[in-house]
C-alpha cells in the first residue's frame, strides 16, 4: 500500500465519521468527563482569559503543554487535531506570504508567534473540554447555568442527528458519484480526481439539507406527543434533569490544581 | 385476562378536517367509537383520511396542523380541541410510521426516559427499566439508537410511548418497513399489552394477515368518513369494500373465495383455512407457477469469491456483515436476495457498485475486479436503486434527475432518451416536480426511471416494495416487470417473499453473512428450516400448502386454487402473478 493509499484510507469519509462520533460520544472514562459540567464550563471561561495575561513565549508554551496533556487525556479526535494544526500552520504561512511584500517575513512571524500561541491554547482547551463532555452533560451544565431548555435540547438533538447527517451526506455523495463521470486522467497526485470529489461534496449539501428538513416534521410531532413543550414550564422536570449533578472534592481539586499550574508557570518560567 | 382496566373511550362525532391550503376536506363527517381494551385495525387507501383520524386522538390534529376542524373528538373524557397535546399524550401514546425520525435522543435509555422526564416523574428510572423489561428490550439501555436494527428501533419507539403508561396506544403501520418476523414481534408485544395490561390498541394497517390474527375489529375509512366498524371475521369478508380501498384480503380468504360456492363465511386465518381445506383433496399435477429450474448459461455477470466485509460500531464492536460468501449471478436471471433486516443484502449490493470494496475476497462485475476501477466506471454496467428513494434525487426535478447521468457523460440526443424513459414509466405528469415531494410509490417509479436512463445491463433494487400500500406495490411490481424487459439481469433485495414467489427465477437466502439456501423459488420455499433460520416467513399460501402436504407447495393463490380438486372460477385467473401479490 502506498503512502497515498494510507492517507486516503485515513481521510476516508468512513474513518472521519467514526473518529468524530467517537469524540462526541465515547468520552466516558476520560479524565475530564468525570468532572461536574458546571466546573468544567467555569474552568473553560477562565482559560479563555488566562493566555492573554502572559506575553512570554516560554510561559505560553508551558500553558500549551498543560492544556495539551488535558486534551490527550480526553481523547480528542485526531481529525480535529489535524484540522487545527493545518489551520495554525497555514495562518502562519499566510502571514509570511503577505509580509514578503511589506518587509521582513521572519520578523513578522516571530512577532506573531505569541498571538498565535494564545489562540492555539484556547483552541486546544476548547477541544479538551468539549470532547470530554457528552451531549447530556454539556446540556445539563448549560441548563443549570440558566440557558433555556429549547437551546440545551437543541445541543442533545444536534448530537443525535450527527450520525444521521453523516450517513445522509455520504449516501448523497455516492449517489452523485454513480451518476457522474470521473476525470479521464487523475493528474499529478490525482489532483483532478480530488477536485472532482470536492465538487460533488459541495453539490451534495443542498439535497442533504432538503431531506433532513423534510423529515424533521415527524421529529417535532414525536417530541410534542411525548411532552416536550410540557417540560419547558415544568419545574419538576427541570429538577429531575439536573438532579445527578454535584460538585465533589475532585472538581474543586481540579480547578484549584489548574490555577496552581498557571501560577507555577508564571513564577518559575 | 385483563389485570388493569381503564375507562378511556375514544368518541369521534361528525369530525371534519381540512388541511390549510388543501382544496378538499380530508375528513368529512367521520363517526367512530372505540371502547376501552379493544384491539382495532384502521384500514383505508392512501389519502382516505385514516392517519388524520388517528392524529386527532392525541390532538396533533387540530393543535399541530392548524386546519379547519368541525365536529367533536373526546378521548378519555377530554375534548380534544380544548386540551393540549401534552395533556392528551398522557392518555394516548403514538408510534409513528417512520421510526428513525421519531427517536430524538442518542441512547435507548434517554429515549425511553424522555417522556417521563418531561412530565417530571421522579420514578423515571424504574419506568424505563419496567418498560424495557415488558417489551423484552433489557440490555439495550446504552446502545445508540442509530446502531439498532430496524426492528429494535420500532420497539424502542413503542417503549418510548409506553413509558408514560397511556391507556391507549396508536401505532401507524407497524408492518410497513419491518420484515415479517420483526413485524410479528411488534404485534406480539401489542397483543400482550392489550391482553394482560388492558390497553386499547389502534393500529393503522393494510396487511390483512396481521389484522386477522391479532385484531378484534376493523374500521374502514373511505373518502373521509368511517364506512363501517365490524368484528374482524365479518370485516375481512367484505371483499368488495376492501378491494375498493386497495386492501387485499388474506391469501387464505382469496383462495376460499375461489373455491367455495355456498354462502358460508370465508376463513380469514391460516388455522381456519386449514380446517376448511383439509376436506378438499388435492392433485399433485404439474405446477402452474414459477419455474422450477434455474437457468444459468454463459459466463457469470457478477461473481463474489470468498467475500468478507465488516464495519465498526461505537459500542457494539466490529460487525461482520458478510463472511466468506461466494455467489455467481448469470445473465437473464431474476434473482431475489432474501433475508431479514440486517442480513447483509444491502452490503452485497453496495459491493457490486464498487462504492464498498470487500475486506477479503474479490467481487467481479463483467470480468472486472471492482477494486481496480472507480464506481463511476462500474456505473456504466450496474445501476443501484436505493431502498430510500429520496437519496436518489439530487436535482430539483424528476426530469433533471433522469437526465443527470446522460448529460454528465455528454451522450447524444439526451432529451430524446429522457423522453423515452419518462414515457416508458408513465412519468409525464410528474417530470417537472421535485422527486422528494412525491408520494412513496411515485418516488420508487421515478428512482427506477433514473436507473433505467443509464441503460444498464445489471439492475439492483433494494427493497423496492418497502413501506408501500398495496396499490403502490402493484404499481412497482408492474414497473419491475417492465424494467426486466430492458435489462439483462435484475437482482432484488427484499424480505417480501410474496414478491419473490411470484417474480423470481432464483431465490438466494442470506443469513448471518452467508448463503443458506439458493435455488428456484419452489425449492427454496420448501426448505422451511432454512427460512426459519433466516427469520423469514413464507407467504401464507405456501404455509397453507405445506400444512396440507401439497408438494411442492404452491406459491401463488392461483396455483393453489388450481391444485385443489374444485374447478376455480375462471374470471380472475387472467391477472398476472405480480398483480396478485
Amino acid at each position: 500500500m502506498t503512502t497515498l493509499d494510507t492517507l486516503r484510507d485515513a481521510t476516508s469519509v468512513e474513518a472521519i465519521k467514526s473518529d468524530l462520533l467517537r469524540t462526541a460520544y465515547e468520552n466516558e472514562g476520560s479524565f475530564l468527563h468525570r468532572l461536574d459540567p458546571r466546573v468544567l464550563l467555569l474552568w473553560y471561561v477562565v482559560f479563555l482569559f488566562v493566555p492573554w495575561l502572559f506575553y512570554d513565549t516560554t510561559v505560553l508554551l508551558g500553558l500549551l503543554a498543560f492544556v495539551s496533556v488535558l486534551a490527550v487525556l480526553s481523547r480528542v479526535s485526531l481529525f480535529l487535531v489535524g484540522l487545527m494544526a493545518f489551520t495554525v500552520a497555514t495562518t502562519l504561512g499566510s502571514y509570511a506570504v503577505v509580509t514578503v511584500f511589506t518587509g521582513d517575513p521572519v520578523a513578522a512571524i516571530r512577532a506573531l508567534i505569541p498571538y498565535t500561541l494564545k489562540l492555539t491554547i484556547i483552541s486546544v482547551s476548547s477541544l479538551a473540554v468539549f470532547s470530554s463532555m457528552g451531549p447530556k452533560t454539556l446540556s445539563q451544565g448549560l441548563r443549570s447555568l440558566g440557558i433555556p431548555r429549547q437551546f440545551t435540547f437543541l445541543i442533545t438533538y444536534g448530537y443525535r442527528m450527527l450520525p444521521v447527517l453523516f450517513q445522509e451526506y455520504h449516501d448523497l455523495v455516492n449517489s452523485f458519484r454513480l451518476r457522474s463521470t470521473a476525470p479521464d486522467s487523475p493528474g499529478r497526485f490525482r489532483w483532478r480526481h480530488y477536485a472532482y470529489l470536492l465538487k460533488l461534496s459541495v453539490r451534495a449539501f443542498y439535497p442533504m439539507i432538503f431531506n433532513v428538513a423534510k423529515r424533521s416534521r415527524v421529529t417535532v410531532e414525536a417530541m410534542e406527543a411525548r411532552g416536550f413543550s410540557h417540560s419547558l414550564a415544568n419545574e419538576a422536570s427541570t429538577e429531575l434533569r439536573l438532579a445527578d449533578m454535584q460538585i465533589r472534592p475532585k472538581d474543586v481539586g481540579f480547578f484549584a490544581g489548574s490555577l496552581f499550574v498557571v501560577a507555577a508557570l508564571a513564577l518559575f518560567l | 385476562m385483563m389485570t388493569t382496566t381503564h375507562n378511556s373511550h375514544i368518541d369521534v362525532e361528525q369530525l371534519q378536517f381540512q388541511y390549510p391550503g388543501a382544496e378538499e376536506a380530508v375528513l368529512s363527517g367521520a363517526d367512530l367509537t372505540i371502547e376501552p381494551g379493544e384491539f382495532v385495525a384502521i384500514i383505508g387507501g392512501n389519502g382516505s383520511g385514516k392517519t388524520t383520524l388517528c392524529k386527532s386522538f392525541n390532538g396533533i390534529i387540530p393543535h399541530f396542523y392548524e386546519g379547519d376542524m368541525r365536529g367533536q373528538v373526546t378521548v378519555a373524557g377530554h375534548d380534544v380541541s380544548e386540551s393540549s397535546v401534552a395533556d392528551l399524550s398522557q392518555h394516548v401514546g403514538y408510534v409513528f410510521q417512520e421510526f428513525d425520525n421519531q427517536l430524538v435522543s442518542p441512547t435507548v435509555f434517554e429515549e425511553v426516559a424522555f417522556a417521563p422526564m418531561n412530565y417530571g416523574h421522579e420514578d423515571y428510572r424504574e419506568r424505563v427499566h419496567r418498560t424495557l423489561d415488558l417489551l423484552d428490550l433489557s440490555g439495550l439501555e446504552d446502545r445508540f439508537v442509530w446502531e439498532l436494527s430496524g426492528g429494535q428501533k420500532h420497539l424502542v419507539a413503542l417503549a418510548a410511548a409506553v413509558s408514560l403508561d397511556p391507556d391507549i396506544l396508536v401505532v401507524d403501520e407497524p408492518a410497513a418497513q419491518l420484515d415479517p418476523v420483526n413485524a410479528r414481534e411488534t404485534y406480539d408485544r401489542l397483543a400482550m399489552l392489550n391482553e394482560t395490561h388492558g390497553k386499547t390498541v389502534v393500529t393503522i394497517e393494510h396487511q390483512t394477515e396481521f389484522i386477522a390474527e391479532y385484531c378484534d375489529s376493523v374500521v374502514l375509512v373511505e373518502d373521509g368518513i368511517v364506512s363501517w366498524k365490524l368484528p374482524v371475521e365479518t370485516a375481512l369478508n367484505q371483499l368488495e369494500d376492501l378491494r375498493g380501498q386497495d386492501v387485499h384480503p388474506p391469501q387464505v380468504t382469496r383462495i376460499a373465495e375461489r373455491v367455495l360456492d355456498d354462502a358460508r363465511p370465508l376463513p380469514v386465518t391460516l388455522a381456519d383455512g386449514l380446517d376448511l381445506f383439509t376436506d378438499y383433496g388435492s392433485t399433485t399435477g404439474a405446477r402452474t407457477d414459477g419455474s422450477s429450474k434455474v437457468n444459468q448459461t454463459g459466463k457469470p455477470v457478477v461473481s463474489f469469491d470468498d467475500v468478507s466485509h465488516s464495519y465498526e460500531t461505537l459500542r457494539s464492536g466490529t460487525k461482520d456483515v458478510l463472511d466468506t460468501l461466494s455467489l455467481d449471478v448469470y445473465p437473464d436471471e431474476r434473482v431475489v436476495l432474501a433475508g431479514s433486516n440486517g442480513a447483509g443484502k444491502s452490503t452485497l449490493m453496495q459491493l457490486v457498485t464498487g462504492l464498498e470494496t470487500p475486506d477479503e475476497g474479490t467481487v467481479t462485475v463483467g470480468g472486472t475486479d471492482t477494486e481496480d476501477v472507480l464506481p463511476e466506471q462500474l456505473a456504466e454496467e450496474v445501476v443501484y436503486v436505493k431502498q430510500n428513494p429520496e437519496e436518489m434525487f439530487i436535482d430539483d426535478s424528476v426530469r433533471a434527475d433522469v437526465g443527470h447521468y446522460l448529460d454528465d457523460r455528454d451522450y447524444p440526443n439526451v432529451e430524446q432518451r429522457v423522453d423515452e424513459v419518462i414515457e416508458f414509466l408513465d412519468l409525464e405528469n410528474l417530470q417537472s416536480r421535485d422527486g422528494r415531494l412525491l408520494s412513496v410509490g411515485q418516488q420508487r417509479r421515478a428512482s427506477l426511471a433514473i436507473g433505467l436512463a443509464t441503460n444498464p445491463s445489471i439492475i439492483l433494487l433494494d427493497e423496492p416494495t418497502g413501506s408501500l400500500d398495496l396499490a403502490s406495490r402493484e404499481e412497482v411490481g408492474r414497473t419491475i416487470n417492465r424494467a426486466g424487459e430492458r435489462v439483462e439481469t435484475v437482482v432484488i433485495a427484499t424480505h417480501d417473499l410474496e414478491l419473490a414467489a411470484s417474480w423470481a427465477t432464483r431465490v438466494v437466502v442470506l443469513d448471518d453473512g452467508d448463503i443458506i439456501a439458493d435455488g428456484p423459488p419452489s425449492d427454496v420455499f420448501a426448505d422451511l428450516p432454512a427460512l426459519k433460520q433466516a427469520n423469514l416467513h413464507p407467504p401464507q399460501v405456501v404455509r397453507l400448502g405445506t400444512e396440507l402436504d401439497l408438494t411442492p407447495a404452491p406459491l401463488t393463490v392461483e396455483a393453489f386454487t388450481d391444485r385443489l380438486n374444485t374447478p376455480s372460477p375462471s374470471t380472475e385467473t387472467a391477472k398476472s402473478p405480480v398483480e396478485e401479490q
